[in-house]
């Protein structure tokens, strides 16, 4: 499970109201805002697939004017690739076992 | 206490973003006192991707990386990184790796893994028989600007001073040539006299041809927040005739025709003159003013402006210019305390690139926005090592390394010199540019290439052309790489390359600043760093030519182990013997300067204590450049002294108008431009193997206006066919109020045969920097069908 530590930058005048509703998000933490527009969050996805669309989306929130990331630890991902639980080769189906 | 490791690495992760922007959190001190257990090892390196130069961490755990962040000391990113940046881990360890070469004598047979011994033999044997039949003209090098400085250089000393040809190019010609030439043209001195951190100083931004949300996300955020924070204080212009994320954050959006924005640029110009906005005590003191035929002055300058009217320039220009608007963004540009220009392939690919960007240039020099806190002309990059490698390291087949040309017998002689080789050794003629070379290869001219981190399969302009001259039975083709690409598929030998922080090496990226990235993790299977393959390559070759000279240009190499020493020797040659005394000097970014930098050394750096500030921020300013002082020629603030201008003055020109090379007409109505998406990089050979960034845009697209799809009838997700003299391809359709009406705007990351959509774009080439007119070329478009289920394609063995 990826987690992401991230700047997520708002006018100012709307990061309360932009925190709440990113708060409700579910495995979305807002742990602060600040006068410039700044809100610091963190996000737990279950596979970086995952934490890729969940940034997409907010790219893509016309409230949100850029999403700065800071932090990226995959650890149980890689764990999972490297013991040929998720093989992380192909998106497009085809399997090809990991290096050992 | 009681703390599990996932809620560890959430705070960690929430305290490193909170870092940045001066955050306090209540539990730093818990997290503090309970150490950094998310990885055993921290390794500090460039990001891969970009060519911004953010710096970043990779977290190793028993070897492997597990974890990444950015630097928050870093002046290139302060820490910030993109997605894209975050997951290029992903391509170390995908089982599609190449991990042992791969031979094929024919090109319609299968390859076959063979041990390194033998394809080395036949990379040598084959370069060999060819110069010895053909000459050393026949053999080409065409690497790229995602290699590393080190690679660059060792290839093209191998050509040069070995094959004794100057068929060394590669991709960068195909992205920033246009800002060389106009650099040089209009400074004298090619790269950005400043960096990044003017936009923080400036009260001006104008962005034309970039779409830096998604080319350049983290540099786009730096200006974003300084919009932000400043509010009206600082006003940002956009003009590029596509609305994108970037115009998001614009006061103004100048939307003109494709091409038209020599006219605008002239357009401001000429305001500036009128309205007296100019810096004359600047213009006096520094700067001349040219035209094709010579010298001239500002009032022959400004007649040449009189069909540039905005009134005039307006109607060329067409979408939402208006007089008043070129009048007021000609105003804000030129009253700001401080205004920064920054551009990229908007400008720099087209037929009149270096033209382009000596209008932008123009504009800073007859304001004085040059040279101050807060003021630059910035062209931005795409790759992470074209400034670097190429563009300094002698990557192309008109410069010699350390920024000379090879044209110059004098620096020709000094760069044999430094090599040790006999004088007259290095071809006195430049040689084949990128378009030529291929058109070389097409017409059996080359024999032999070699082709090193790139697909020029994918990559070149009406690429089905050049690949036909790539897939000949008789043109003897190497590829060094790290995946198979549409480039290895028509090769005959494939050699597995170590990938970033698997090698040791250094970078350069678009402020002038070289920076080191260490290995830490071992490439899979056989792969090697490419400094290895060539000096064992070069060494072979000497055995097979006969020829000592060969062997005396990798002699210096020969028994350095590969991870460190070997390129570190490369580096010292290159800095120590031949940037020393040029305006690129790095002889004071030594790897043990570089290894202690949070964030390398921007050139010029002469000598060691020096390189340890920094380096030089601003150029050609006394008390900042040191090279301003040691070649001053007078007692004024600024020194010009670039290798380009004889005189030391900055040049004014006089450009017309002229559009782009194929105009649309009643056959293909419509404007094709091209671009980068944000979760893709280039080919995508690397993106597309990182599932994440794959399925955010898993095709390419194309980008209609909607009133342009409402006139044929094509809806959201249509199947379109976009086609023009040279191919067609079928995209699903997107519309969208981004590209003006009367042009469409498709991605080109696809690899997919039906896709690929440099297939259409035309190969044109501007006549300076001979960089293609990937922006502009005319086509047509019609509804093929509803929308249609796509498959994903990445080339596979």
């Amino acid at each position: 499970m990826p987690i992401g530590g991230f700047i997520i930058s708002v006018a100012p005048a709307e990061r309360e109201e932009i925190a709440a509703s990113l708060e409700a998000e579910s495995g979305l933490d807002v742990h602060g805002t600040d006068d410039k527009g700044n809100i610091v969050a963190v996000l737990e996805t279950e596979t970086s697939d995952e934490m890729d669309a969940r940034v997409l989306a907010l790219e893509k929130d016309p409230r949100i004017l850029s999403v700065g990331l800071a932090y990226l630890n995959a650890e149980d991902e890689i764990e999972k690739i490297a013991s040929g639980e998720l093989p992380p080769g192909s998106p497009f189906g085809r399997k090809k076992k990991p290096r050992s | 206490m009681g703390m599990t490791r996932r809620d560890f690495i959430k705070k960690t992760a929430a305290l490193t973003a909170a870092s940045y922007v001066g955050m306090n959190l209540p539990f730093a001190k818990q997290i503090a006192e309970a150490g950094a257990a998310d990885a055993d090892t921290w390794v500090r390196g460039s990001c891969r991707l970009c060519g911004l130069g953010c710096r970043v961490e990779l977290g190793l755990s028993g070897g492997r990386p597990v974890a990444i962040r950015g630097v928050p000391e870093s002046r290139t990113n302060f820490g910030y990184l993109c997605m894209k940046g975050m997951l290029f881990y992903k391509v170390m360890e995908h089982p599609d790796r190449l991990t042992m070469p791969l031979y094929r004598e024919h090109k319609d047979q299968p390859f076959q893994e063979i041990s390194w011994d033998a394809a080395l033999d036949i990379a040598a044997k084959r370069f060999a028989e060819v110069k010895t039949q053909h000459g050393g003209n026949a053999c080409a090098y065409y690497g790229s600007g995602q290699a590393l400085t080190e690679e660059t250089y060792l290839f093209q000393k191998v050509m040069r001073g070995g094959l004794e040809t100057n068929n060394v190019e590669g991709n960068p010609r195909l992205c920033m040539a246009s800002a060389v030439g106009g650099y040089l043209t209009s400074f004298g001195a090619d790269e950005p006299i400043g960096g990044y951190d003017n936009v923080e100083k400036s009260s001006c931004l104008f962005i034309i041809g970039s779409n830096m949300a998604e080319a350049h996300p983290v540099f786009f955020r730096r200006i974003m927040r300084h919009k932000l924070d400043n509010g009206d204080n600082v006003k940002v212009i956009n003009a590029d005739p596509r609305v994108s994320p970037t115009s998001r954050i614009a006061d103004m959006h100048m939307q003109f025709k494709p091409g038209t924005d020599l006219a605008m640029l002239n357009a401001m110009a000429y305001v500036i003159i009128e309205e007296e906005l100019y810096d004359g005590k600047f213009l006096k003191d520094y700067a001349v003013f040219k035209n094709a035929d010579g010298s001239i002055d500002l009032d022959a300058f400004y007649a040449g402006l009189q069909d540039y009217t905005p009134e005039k320039a307006a109607e060329i220009c067409g979408g939402n210019i208006t007089a008043d608007m070129i009048r007021k963004a000609a105003r804000w540009f030129a009253k700001s305390n401080g205004t920064v220009s920054c551009w990229c392939m908007g400008i720099n690919q087209r037929k009149r690139g270096v033209w382009a960007n000596n209008l932008i240039n123009n504009l800073h020099i007859l304001t004085g926005q040059l040279c101050k806190p807060g003021a630059d002309s910035f062209s931005l990059t795409g790759q992470p090592n074209a400034c670097g490698g190429v563009r300094e390291g002698g990557g192309l087949c008109h410069i010699l390394p350390g920024h000379r040309l090879v044209k110059k017998e004098k620096l020709r002689k000094q760069v044999e010199n430094a090599w040790g080789i006999p004088e007259g050794r290095i071809p006195p003629k430049p040689g084949y540019h990128t378009i030529a070379m291929f058109q070389a290869v097409n017409e059996g001219k080359i024999k032999a290439i070699w082709i090193n981190c790139t697909s020029p399969a994918q990559s070149l302009p009406n690429v089905d052309l050049y690949r036909k001259g790539m897939a000949r039975e008789d043109v003897f083709m190497v590829c060094t790489d790290i995946f198979p690409t549409r480039t290895t598929e028509l090769a005959n030998l494939i050699l597995p390359t170590a990938f970033h922080f698997e090698k040791t090496g250094v970078y350069g990226c678009t402020e002038r600043r070289s920076q080191i990235t260490p290995k830490c993790c071992d490439a899979p299977g056989e792969a090697h760093a490419e400094v290895w393959i060539v000096r064992e390559w070069a060494l072979r070759m000497a055995r097979e030519l006969n020829d000592p000279v060969v062997e005396q240009c990798v002699k210096p190499f020969v028994g350095l182990d590969e991870d460190r020493d070997l390129p570190k020797a490369i580096w010292d040659e290159y800095t120590q013997k031949l940037t020393k005394g040029r305006d690129s000097d790095l002889t004071g970014a030594t790897y043990e300067v570089l290894d202690q930098m949070y964030d390398g050394v921007q050139w010029p750096a002469p000598t060691e204590e020096y390189a340890l500030t920094g380096g030089t921020v601003i150029k050609f300013v006394r008390g900042i450049d040191p090279m301003a002082d040691t070649h001053a020629k007078d007692d004024k603030p600024l020194q010009f002294y670039g290798p380009a201008h004889p005189d030391k003055k900055l040049w004014v020109w006089s450009r017309p108008y002229k559009g782009a090379d194929e105009e649309p007409d009643a056959e293909y109505p419509m404007y094709l431009s091209t671009g980068r998406i944000i979760d893709h990089w280039h080919t995508t050979s690397m993106t597309g193997r990182v599932p994440e960034l794959l399925r955010a845009n898993p095709y390419s697209y194309v980008e209609i206006n909607p009133a342009d799809a409402a006139r044929m009838g094509i809806q959201p997700g249509d199947m379109v066919e976009i086609e023009s003299r040279r191919g067609r391809v079928e995209m699903p359709a997107k519309v969208v109020e981004g590209p003006m009406a009367g042009m469409v705007f498709a991605y080109w990351h696809d690899m997919h045969e039906d896709r690929m959509i440099n297939k259409v774009v035309k190969d044109a080439f501007d006549p300076g920097s001979k960089e293609p007119e990937f922006k502009i070329c005319a086509c047509r478009i019609k509804r093929l069908s509803g929308p249609k289920r796509l498959t994903p394609h990445v080339v596979e063995l």
